[in-house]
């Protein structure tokens, strides 16, 4: 059986398998004992630690073992589910596979005060398979196919609590990206009829015959997809749920969906625009200018929304939306040296958010602090915790050597090299503005963090029973801390790799 | 295979539905056996001749002149024969569950098995007036069905039911004289029966009348603004909601539409008129407006009755696109919303006869208590909203590709309209699947001591379609290319 199917396969059908037991386990709920229970949740995390790490091992080997593709059926004649393995896709689904793998050992240790770990764990693998067929989709409805499960599969995630406020995030998270979707397939529809094929090919495949005559009509469709897409990536005007979605999740959950599942977002409108639509179709256009705008709008609007929130996993949602439209911005400018930073800032943010989030969690499950002025003289107890904070809100701010330095100098660049008129001065002065705005609700949650200040009592603050967290959780955080820097200090061939990309396209 | 089988069929569900109420049965169990019996048997016979379909046309008396009551099959009587015949069986097995709590079975029995043979008669007629026959006598053999309760409401619910069938009926009246009148004869013949010469300079008065017998069959589709019947009739046991007003009475509206546009009408002489773009401006309201009151809805099985009413209207919207795709896009979604409402009902239906709840607030938590059905509700919502890879996907897919190959302004608003709708679908679907795995933190399961799953009388449908959905869905292209090669004869 091929590699690919096989690394879609065993995630779904194993979560699958989870979601239908813990059914079965309320139909005759309170039959087991507390020891019993014990040696189920040890089990279960040993299953669905195997299960993840030999997906993630199948998911790279068919990814960087040579080229792969398979049609696995015809949904219609003309329409076939079809997988191909290109360069983009092997990129995306690494940092997915590190990223999922890192929040899942994370959460075996995070998940004890939660309950219904097996509905969890199966919604996770279920949406770690989704997405890496996602991921390795070659035609744009088989994308649309993944895409569609991977929010539904994902809204049980953002529900788990079960919390009146987690339902109604769920739904509006289900909305919104259902209406994304729609506006996505409006869009489908169009390219279906003027495009040779709707597979991914580099640089497009609209049939310039049938366009001509017809080019108001195709853009108001790839438009509408840009929109719709970006209700994931959460790009202006329809960002509002991300910020109410990702916070209430459990954190392991926030980590992925803010590191990786944004990113499909990311990942729809590369394919539309550059695999379907082709650059050279929407440069120049309105489209092009409308998609900067919007994208600089949520720039800044994220930043500063972020700066004045004060529940700590709130503001990192929205500094989630800031900054993945700087991916956003730098896709718009359709100019290699600024994909490239795009495609870099893509695999940074998803380490160093998930990071975030993963800190976040720490100070949750240890001492229940969620707000951020609570987390005064916190570093005093926690100092690991806390340095690997750090090292992300620096890689995350762009400060030299860590990594969000390299891909913002890369948009930058780009960004100046790129023939769209004034916006070429206002873009990188945004990413500035916003960089200086990142830094202020990062790093005095550091410093307030390290130095409290000389009248700090930590009996009043409760921190005097205060511990390191476990290394269970705290693993995780640093290898994706390290990541962040490292991934700074030797960019070389990552950018590489990435710049190969971003040529190929343009 | 012999014409004589065509009347057989039609009969034979007749006849055995009016001895019901007079045999001696010994026990319940004789009679469900004696009715299942009859209906697997009919549809055994109606799946044989659909596949050795009988060529000549079997005339069973004639009326005056050349006017008679006359079947034929043809493709088109093809697929709502076999969405008719296929659903039929299932349909009554969970009825026999079901209406162990409503009583008077024997009565009801009697009118649902008789409704079958009458649907079959719309399916194999060979003239209008045959269909305009069977029609009516539709809409009487399902009256006492809604009345089943006997309760104020119901009484009113049929009397609404009848008086809006009855008048839309009258005008599809209108429709059939005019064609008797202008058409070279009466037969259902593709690509339409009117004669140019005898119309003369009277075009206009013909696109009128279309427009009236248009409405006045679309009054069992329940397109605005004649559709307030349908979420009234809402009152009737779940078997009758779910199969007569999900599938056999309001798609026998659409076939009837289909015939009178493409087989009576015919597309040469309406399409690109205003008589077409009047009819698209209402079928698109009407998909709006069906999801919108869905929404707005509380009530559970009237909010599947006024998605339904949107959903007809995408098989509408095909239909009046009056092209080869739009014809393959409505017959698809015909087939397929069958499917994907049918089940859904069924859900509701097992909610209301296990737990007495009606209301959409009432199902907090039950998702927990009947994992299955709820989790055949979500798949069926999931259908109906178009998630690729179930059946809504490939007809919405179908119903867009016309729209674009059309490329007129309205059928692009219509295209967006079908959108609008999904998402609307979405919501009103999604929030009754939440609701019923995710009722809150603090919920009290106590409350729902004692639920359980229904038999597998019930369940066993429900599994059967939650079946068929996936296979249309991952596998429709035996149904579409049968789709393309009907309508072929489409100009």
């Amino acid at each position: 059986m091929s590699l690919i199917l096989l690394s879609v396969f065993l995630p779904t059908v194993s979560g699958i398998l989870l979601v239908v037991s813990s059914f079965w386990e309320h139909l005759k709920a309170g039959t087991a004992t507390e020891k019993r229970k014990k040696g189920i949740l040890k089990r279960l995390h040993l299953y669905v630690g195997i299960i993840l790490i030999f997906t993630a091992l199948l998911a790279l080997a068919a990814a960087w073992t040579g080229e792969r593709e398979i049609t696995l059926f015809y949904l219609m004649k003309d329409i076939p589910i079809y997988f191909k393995v290109d360069n983009l896709g092997r990129f995306f689904v690494t940092f997915v596979s590190i990223v999922w793998v890192l929040a899942g050992i994370y959460s075996f240790t995070y998940m004890k005060h939660e309950r219904e770990e097996k509905r969890f764990f199966g919604c996770y693998l279920l949406v770690y398979g989704i997405l890496i067929a996602l991921d390795f989709s070659g035609n744009l409805v088989t994308f649309y196919l993944f895409y569609e499960l991977m929010t539904l599969a994902s809204v049980p995630l953002v529900m788990h609590s079960g919390m009146r406020e987690s339902i109604m995030a769920g739904l509006k998270y289900l909305f919104y990206s259902m209406c994304g979707a729609y506006m996505g397939l409006f869009g489908i529809f169009f390219l279906y009829r003027y495009c040779d094929t709707l597979s991914f090919v580099e640089g497009g495949s609209l049939n310039a015959a049938l366009v001509s005559g017809n080019e108001k009509l195709l853009m108001i469709a790839v438009f509408s997809m840009l929109i719709g897409f970006g209700a994931k990536a959460g790009m202006f005007p329809l960002h509002a749920w991300l910020p109410t979605a990702h916070p209430v999740a459990p954190s392991p959950a926030s980590a992925v969906l803010s590191g990786v599942i944004v990113k499909s977002g990311v990942l729809a409108m590369i394919r539309v625009v550059f695999y379907v639509a082709g650059a050279e179709f929407v440069r120049g256009t309105w489209i092009q200018t409308a998609w900067m705008i919007l994208s600089l709008i949520t720039v800044f609007m994220g930043s500063m929304l972020a700066y004045r929130e004060k529940v700590f996993k709130k503001r990192l949602a929205y500094s989630t939306v800031s900054q993945v439209s700087y991916i956003l911005f730098g896709l718009s400018l359709l100019q290699p040296q600024a994909m490239t930073g795009a495609l870099l800032h893509t695999v940074f943010h998803a380490f160093i958010k998930c990071g975030l989030f993963l800190t976040a969690g720490i100070f949750i499950f240890c001492c229940g602090k969620n707000r951020v002025e609570e987390l005064k003289g916190i570093g005093r107890k926690m100092p690991k915790t806390l340095w690997c904070f750090t090292f992300a809100s620096l890689a995350l701010i762009g400060i030299p050597p860590a990594s969000g330095f390299v891909s913002k100098w890369h948009l930058a660049q780009g960004a100046l090299g790129a023939p769209v008129g004034i916006l070429r001065y206002i873009g990188p002065a945004v990413l500035l503005v916003s960089a200086l705005l990142t830094a202020g609700y990062l790093l005095p949650i550091v410093m307030n963090g390290f130095f409290p200040g000389t009248d700090f009592d930590e009996k009043k603050a409760g921190n005097a029973e205060l511990k390191e967290a476990p290394a269970g959780m705290l693993i995780p955080l640093m290898i994706l801390a390290g990541l962040s820097l490292l991934l700074g200090i030797f960019p070389s061939p990552l950018t590489e790799f990435v710049s190969r990309i971003a040529e190929t396209l343009m | 295979m012999n014409s004589v089988i065509m009347p057989i069929v039609i009969l034979l569900p007749i006849f055995c539905g009016a001895l019901v109420p007079v045999l001696p049965f010994k026990s319940r169990r004789q009679m469900e056996f004696y009715i299942e019996t009859a209906v697997i048997l009919n549809s055994v016979l109606v799946v044989c001749m659909l596949f050795h379909r009988p060529d000549e046309v079997f005339t069973m008396f004639r009326l005056t002149g050349n006017l008679s009551i006359s079947f034929r099959l043809d493709d088109l009587g093809t697929v709502f024969a076999a969405i008719v015949s296929l659903l039929w069986p299932l349909a009554s097995l969970y009825a026999f569950e079901y209406m162990q709590h409503e009583g008077h079975e024997k009565v009801f029995f009697m009118f649902y098995t008789m409704t079958y043979g009458i649907t079959l008669g719309i399916a194999l007629s060979d003239d209008i007036l045959t269909m305009y026959c069977f029609y009516e006598m539709l809409t009487l053999i399902t009256l006492p069905l809604i009345m089943h309760t006997l309760s104020r409401n119901a009484i009113l619910a049929s009397r609404t039911y009848l008086y809006y069938s009855l008048g839309g009926a009258a005008f599809a009246f209108i429709g059939m004289i005019f064609i008797l009148i202008y058409g070279d004869n009466s037969q259902f013949i593709p690509g339409g029966v009117l004669n140019l010469v005898k119309i003369g300079n009277k075009g206009n008065t013909l696109l009128l009348v279309y427009v009236l017998c248009f409405m006045g069959f679309s009054v069992k589709t329940a397109m605005w603004p004649f559709g307030a019947w349908l979420p009234k009739a809402g009152v009737a046991p779940t078997p009758v909601t779910a199969l007569l007003h999900a599938v056999a009475v309001v798609k026998a509206g659409a076939f009837a539409v289909i015939r009178v546009t493409y087989y009576s009408f015919g597309t040469e002489f309406l399409k690109g008129t205003w008589a077409q773009n009047v009819l698209m401006v209402f079928v698109i309201f009407t998909i709006v407006y069906g999801c919108s009151r869905a929404l707005k809805e509380t009530h559970f099985k009237r909010r599947l009755a006024y998605s339904t009413m949107s959903n007809l209207s995408y098989i509408l919207f095909g239909v009046v696109l009056m092209s080869p795709a739009g014809l393959v896009g409505a017959l698809s979604h015909m087939i397929f919303h069958a499917v994907m409402k049918i089940s859904s009902f069924f859900c509701a239906g097992a909610v209301i006869c296990k737990t007495e709840k009606n209301y959409i607030h009432e199902l907090d938590g039950l998702g927990r208590k009947m994992p299955v059905v709820f989790t055949v509700f979500t798949i069926s919502g999931l259908a109906l909203m178009g998630v690729p890879g179930l059946p809504g996907f490939i007809s919405k897919w179908n119903l867009a590709k016309a729209a674009v190959l059309d490329g007129g302004t309205l059928a692009v608003i219509g295209m967006g309209a079908l959108l609008v709708s999904a998402l609307l679908t979405a919501i009103y679907m999604m929030t009754i699947s939440v609701r019923a795995f995710f009722p809150g933190k603090n919920f009290n399961y106590q409350k729902l001591e004692g639920v359980k799953e229904p038999g597998i009388q019930m369940l066993f449908p429900l599994l059967v379609f939650v079946a068929a959905m996936f296979v249309f869905g991952l596998h429709s292209q035996p149904v579409i290319s049968a789709l393309t090669d009907l309508a072929a004869f489409v100009k």
